[in-house]
């Protein structure tokens, strides 16, 4: 075995075992030290260069980087989540019968689908959405996604709040809480233009607090 | 935020149809494991990576990408642009290198080349692509406008970017590794000149003149240097540079530095190339370095003699007169001081001398280099080097006066004549006798027809008709003599004493005759006016009548053609000023010829008198006098342009027009052309209109393949005076050319609504396809016919009459053995031929300007020279099928004549020329004149056939034959040898005729010398191992022979020519006593002038 592979083969473990026992700067370090490593695959995108190791050397580019965005989310870093994204989408998208598809696709994909929706980006999201096969619309985590866009535009928002419960995926939590957040700020607006003034308990309920301190804490954020 | 970017927007489709290949959805689609990048977005992303070696291999990975995914990257810019400013990052330049491709794909050529330039090294000049090859066009260009603005205004400091510098010295030194780029550049930049590199490669290498090219274009001379010394052929490298400089470098003063540096490179070579040194050397003006080159090299071997005879008459062709009498000049000085240790004394005793003939012989024989010589001669009689040395220096004194090429020129002339009188004869016959239109426009054609032959057979035989010319046509009628006499310089005086102005007799003639007399004598002399000057002078003093004036004005004017002498103009101001009208014009018209090219402040004077004077005839004249005066001063004649094109008057702007296009010739100059363009289509008189038409023909000579293309437009115009400048544009700059496209523009215009655009067509034809013949291009016999056609039809209009019979003339011009040339064989303007048509076209307003075309004729032959300036016999090859260039058929008597009866006269002539070939191989003179019997008799049988397609020709042949016995008389030898050589020409024509039943050959044996028609100049092969080998291998013009034999005997030829005996002590004689005189004095064979007319008026 080519002793490139063997290296990051190793340091992936390290990485697994340092993820699990959630000690993520060692995690950072050891990826960064990663993804220099994958510069010396040629095999990998933009090159894809036929090497007899390329379908290793893909499978572990990918691997690499699905836990750099699972990583980046529990690090609560949504630049390095999109940085990741974008450099693991090629992998997604153009290594067309290299390698199988990974499971962790459409987990990912519905992940930056709500990442978009959390922040506004409601163009880029369709985009998203377009590139998709037709049938990766009955996929639960692509669904979960579209669903509580529709929610988000018809302005159902107390569905979308109520949607955290369900998300199906736990990465998505933390994005389903920027959501929340997200909404909130739409309410705000909204009720700015509509209401001359609003009562503290229709205001805590319109905005889903459970209490008037949060409530009070939000406007202090808002203004 | 919320916006997608429109490039991703335009990306999506495509990644839509990457998806539908995803193995998800075509999961048993056996498709060949090859994937393609879809997006770049994976790499932009990795940009903002925060580990270095990440940001490098994104960039790296851009690099590779940026020609696919330009539009997705080209959002991501500042993130790049920011990564080339950031001065930690150590691969900056790489940065900048993507982000310069970005910006070349967008179409932002001057970002591109900015960050090109930010990319140091990295920037590849060698590279193979269009990006790399569209950058360095665009460094190449901003360079040289950087430099050319830094040349423009000095005192603004350099500011050229240094990087922008290095790129371009890079390129120089990489030359050898840019050819692609060569052929890319070379058409962005000079179109034209791809053809030029492609056919020079072979001789030379194509990189260096590439180098070349650009160092030129950059105005780095010093790079220039370079290239050129580092070039393995260093000569073949001077003299493209040469050809280089004088085709694409517009500005004049520029152009001069170039050639001073390549004359110093020249001048630091082992063995310096004195030919193009000379020439560059005329160009810049510096008689005094070619006449030490000269003297050096007389003063050297025999061989070096011969270099200089060859140098004198390579820069006799460039007809710069002043210049010529310059280095004539330096060299009577500079003589005397090496020779003579007393120069202080001996030089003086020169000038009086000469001062002494030309002022005192009336006579006025140039024979200034004669007298030089006898005077030093007498001081040292006993060194035979000395007189060696002064032996040769006359003759070279007596090249460069151009009277060596001019006698030689017409010996040519008169013993290849092949003119074709029975076409002048059906012309005279056609037009009506009260016609004068048409009929001097025949004499006018006769006179074009055997301009510098000598030959005037026609005008003797039909005297009666001739007498019918009166006033203005009685002075073209004689003034058209001139044109025949041509270059006869010694017994030119004489031929025309029975109508010149007699001091002494009162009344003796018209003073329509006297005039044109004097305007004949200025014909004659032209460019080479030394000795007639003073009796012209002297003529026009002693008049009052404004006829005489005319013609004294106009000649001249021709005779000191560019001198600017001071007392000549002083004089022909005081006619100026007595403000008649005809004297006028003439006037103004000699003024100019006078001051050709000086650019001098006497323009001013004579636009002030244009605005003064009443008479339009004055203004017009003065207004061509003007454009003359600036003939190729290029952007030092804008002042005075500006002036006269913004002036009021139209005739002003209608010599603006000849101004700009003089002062621009064969520059192809693109402001010049605009100018006239704009002019051609905006200006409100149709004269300047068609002026600034005809001026694009002066401008685009150099490159007459442009005339037809840039004017097809104008030749459609509803204005018909435009058509007709479009016509005449494409005459004057494709002259000579035979070009199919000129040919192509002209033809529909030869048939024209209106009668003066026909005529106009007519002669511009005629100009184009001179000496072309039809198996060269068939539609030559189509036209001869057209114009056949027009001169015999009753109803067709005099003007477009006029042109056809002008038009005759001008297609056999000279014989048959004259050319209309403007540029020398060394791309130099020939200024009298450039002139010469100038005024020619003036034609419009005063026909007698007519004659003017006879300067732009030079004849097409080859003339070997051996060292004493003889000719001697010398055979060479021409490596073509002889009937494309040989003479036009003499036209048939009846034209009626069936063709089924001339297979026969083909098959006979056939057999003859079979008999013949087998005797020739014989080769012997006995044969020679058998096979000569046997002509004549197979002529006889050819006659009673009745189709006499050669009788004519050969009867000429033979009659010439016998009269060069005659000539050379008592040596048999000599007479052998010539009708040897008559025997060739006949060959020539028997092989041509014979095209039916056998493959004509695929070259001939011309034999010294011979007529070799511009066309035919790239197959001239001089044979290896004859006796005589070239001086310069150039297949045209003069050409001095080295003899490999010297000890053995000369066979000369061109001994049957007429006044070689010039008689300088008889001649006076002969002008005293008139008319008889000179025919008494004349060889056997000389041509007598004409009688006197019976003058009817």
């Amino acid at each position: 075995m080519d002793p490139k592979l063997v290296e990051v083969t190793q340091l992936i473990d390290r990485f697994k075992a340092a993820f699990k026992a959630s000690n993520f700067d060692v995690c950072s370090t050891l990826l960064s030290q990663l993804k220099v490593l994958l510069t010396k695959f040629p095999s990998l995108p933009p090159v894809f260069q036929q090497t007899p190791n390329a379908v290793e050397e893909l499978k572990l580019a990918r691997e690499i980087y699905e836990q750099a965005v699972i990583l980046s989310v529990k690090m609560e870093d949504q630049d390095a989540f999109e940085r990741d994204f974008c450099q693991l989408k090629p992998y997604y998208m153009d290594t067309c019968g290299i390698i199988p598809p990974s499971s962790e696709e459409y987990p990912i994909m519905g992940a930056n689908l709500l990442r978009l929706l959390v922040q506004n980006r409601i163009a880029e999201f369709h985009t998203e959405l377009e590139l998709l096969p037709a049938k990766a619309l009955d996929n639960a985590y692509i669904k979960h996604g579209v669903e509580l866009e529709q929610s988000f535009m018809e302005g159902a928002y107390n569905r979308v709040l109520s949607a955290r419960q369900t998300a199906p995926h736990e990465t998505y939590i933390y994005f389903m809480d920027l959501l929340v957040k997200t909404v909130r700020d739409e309410i705000a607006g909204c009720s700015e233009k509509g209401y001359d003034y609003l009562s503290i308990n229709d205001a805590k309920q319109m905005f889903k607090f459970s209490s008037d301190k949060e409530l009070q804490q939000y406007i202090a954020e808002v203004n | 935020a919320s916006s997608p970017s429109p490039s991703k927007l335009a990306d999506a489709p495509h990644r839509a149809q990457q998806t539908l290949a995803h193995p998800h959805i075509f999961a048993d689609a056996a498709m060949a494991a090859v994937a393609t990048v879809s997006s770049a977005g994976g790499i932009l992303a990795m940009l903002h990576e925060p580990a270095e070696e990440l940001k490098l291999h994104a960039l790296a990975s851009l690099n590779s990408v940026v020609h696919l995914f330009y539009p997705e990257i080209s959002t991501s810019i500042p993130t790049i642009e920011s990564l080339y400013e950031d001065e930690e990052f150590d691969q900056r330049q790489l940065a900048a290198l993507v982000v310069s491709k970005v910006f070349y794909y967008l179409g932002e050529l001057n970002d591109a080349l900015l960050y090109a330039l930010g990319a140091g090294p990295l920037f590849d000049v060698s590279e193979d692509s269009d990006y790399a090859h569209a950058l360095l066009a665009k460094a190449l260009d901003e360079y040289a406008s950087f430099k050319t603005r830094a040349s423009k205004a000095t005192e603004e400091e350099e500011n050229v970017d240094p990087r922008l510098e290095a790129i371009v010295e890079r390129m120089l030194e990489k030359y050898d590794k840019i050819l692609p780029f060569v052929h890319i550049l070379l058409f962005i930049r000079w179109s034209i000149q791809l053809t030029v590199t492609l056919c020079c490669r072979c001789v030379l290498d194509g990189k260096y003149q590439q180098a070349m090219g650009m160092a030129v274009e950059c105005r780095r001379l010093d790079k220039l240097e370079e290239a050129i010394v580092r070039c393995d052929n260093i000569h073949g490298a001077l003299s493209y540079c040469i050809n280089l400089s004088h085709q694409y470098v517009s500005h004049r003063e520029y152009r001069c530095e170039v050639l001073r540096c390549l004359v110093k490179i020249y001048q630091t070579l082992p063995h310096p190339d004195f030919l193009s040194i000379c020439q560059c050397l005329m160009f810049l003006g510096e008689p005094e370095t070619v006449a030490n080159i000269l003297d050096t090299l007389i003063s050297g071997s025999k061989d070096d003699a011969l270099l200089a005879y060859q140098i004198a008459f390579d820069l006799v062709e460039n007809e710069n007169q002043a210049f010529l009498l310059n280095v004539r000049n330096r060299l009577d000085s500079q003589t005397p001081g090496q020779s003579n240790p007393d120069s202080g004394s001996a030089l003086p005793v020169d000038q009086t001398v000469n001062a002494g003939t030309t002022s005192t012989e009336p006579a006025g024989d140039v024979q200034m280099g004669d007298d030089t010589t006898t005077a030093n001669g007498n001081a040292h009689p006993v060194d035979p080097n000395e007189a060696a040395h002064a032996d040769k220096l006359a003759k070279l004194k007596g090249i460069l006066s151009g009277e060596k090429s001019i006698q030689l020129t017409l010996q040519f002339l008169y013993s290849h004549n092949r003119s074709d009188l029975l076409i002048l004869k059906t012309i005279k016959q056609a037009v009506e006798m009260r016609n004068s239109v048409c009929h001097s426009a025949t004499i006018c054609s006769n006179a074009i027809m055997h301009a510098g032959t000598t030959v005037d057979t026609f005008l003797r035989e039909n005297l009666e008709w001739l007498s019918r010319a009166t006033n203005w046509a009685k002075f073209s009628a004689t003034a058209g003599l001139g044109v025949i006499h041509r270059g006869h310089l010694q017994q030119g005086r004489a031929l025309m004493a029975p109508y010149l102005p007699q001091s002494g007799a009162v009344g003796g003639g018209s003073p329509y005759s006297e005039g044109g007399a004097l305007y004949a004598l200025g014909l004659i002399h032209a460019n080479h006016g030394e000795g007639i000057k003073q009796f012209l002078r002297e003529s026009l003093r002693n008049t009052s009548a404004e006829v005489i004036q005319h013609g004294a004005c106009l000649g001249l004017g021709l005779a000191s053609l560019g001198t600017a002498d001071e007392e000549v103009f002083e004089d022909i101001k005081n006619v100026l000023y007595t403000d008649s009208a005809v004297a006028g014009e003439a006037a103004g018209i000699g003024m100019g010829l006078l001051m050709v090219g000086t650019a001098s402040e006497k323009a001013a004077e004579m636009l002030a008198y244009a605005h003064d004077t009443q008479h339009e005839k004055i203004i017009r004249g003065l207004a061509l006098g003007i454009a003359l005066t600036v003939y190729g001063r290029e952007e030092e004649a804008d002042t005075l342009i500006e002036q006269m094109t913004r002036d009021q008057d139209p005739i002003l702007r209608y010599g603006g027009m000849y101004a700009l296009a003089l002062a621009y010739r064969g520059t192809a100059n693109n402001k010049a052309i605009h100018q006239l363009l704009h002019f051609a289509v905006s200006d409100v008189s149709d004269d300047v209109r068609r002026t600034a038409v005809m001026g694009l023909g002066f401008v685009l000579y150099n490159e007459p393949e442009q005339t037809p293309r840039i004017v097809s437009l104008l030749s459609e115009s509803y204005n018909p005076h435009v058509r007709y400048g479009a016509a005449l544009a494409v005459g004057i700059s494709c002259a000579g050319t035979g070009l199919s496209d000129a040919i192509s523009l002209l033809e529909p215009l030869t048939s024209d609504v209106v009668d003066f655009v026909r005529q106009g067509a007519l002669i511009a034809m005629a100009m184009v396809m001179i000496q072309t013949n039809e198996s060269f291009d068939s539609r030559v016999g189509t036209f001869r016919r057209q114009l056949e056609k027009i001169i015999l039809d009753k109803h067709e209009d005099t003007m477009s009459k006029m042109g056809a019979i002008l038009a005759s003339g001008i297609l056999d011009a000279g014989g048959r053995n004259v050319t209309i040339k403007l540029l020398s064989r060394n791309k130099h303007d020939k200024l009298t031929a450039v002139i010469g048509l100038a005024v020619f076209t003036q034609f419009w307003y005063w026909y007698p300007l007519l004659y003017f075309i006879s300067l732009a004729f030079s004849p097409t032959a080859i003339i070997g020279l051996n060292s004493n300036l003889e000719v001697p016999k010398f055979e060479f090859l021409s490596h073509a099928k002889p009937s494309l260039f040989e003479y036009p058929k003499p036209t048939t008597q009846q034209t009626t004549t069936s063709a089924v009866k001339l297979p026969t006269a083909i098959l006979s002539t056939y057999a003859k020329a079979k008999s013949r070939a087998k005797k020739d191989a014989e080769s012997k003179a006995a044969n020679q004149e058998k096979t000569a019997e046997a002509e004549s008799k197979a002529n006889q049988e050819k006659s009673t056939a009745e189709s006499k397609p050669s009788q004519e020709k050969s009867t000429d042949a033979e009659s010439k034959a016998k009269t060069t016995e005659d000539a050379s008389g008592s040596t048999s030898g000599e007479a052998a040898k010539t009708q040897e050589k008559d025997g060739d020409a006949m060959q020539v024509d028997g092989a041509a005729e014979k095209k039916a039943p056998e493959p004509e050959p695929a070259f001939q044996i011309l034999a010294n010398p011979a007529r070799v028609v511009p066309a035919q100049e790239k197959f001239i092969k001089f044979i290896e191992g004859s006796r005589y080998v070239p001086v310069r291998p150039a297949p045209c013009g003069f050409i001095l022979l080295r003899d490999t034999q010297p000890s053995e005997a000369e066979e000369l030829v061109l001994t049957d020519a007429p006044a070689t005996v010039a008689t300088g002590a008889g001649n006076n004689a002969a002008a005293a006593a008139a008319g008889q005189g000179s025919a008494a004095m004349a060889v056997d064979d000389e041509p007598q002038p004409p009688q006197p007319f019976e003058y009817s008026a």
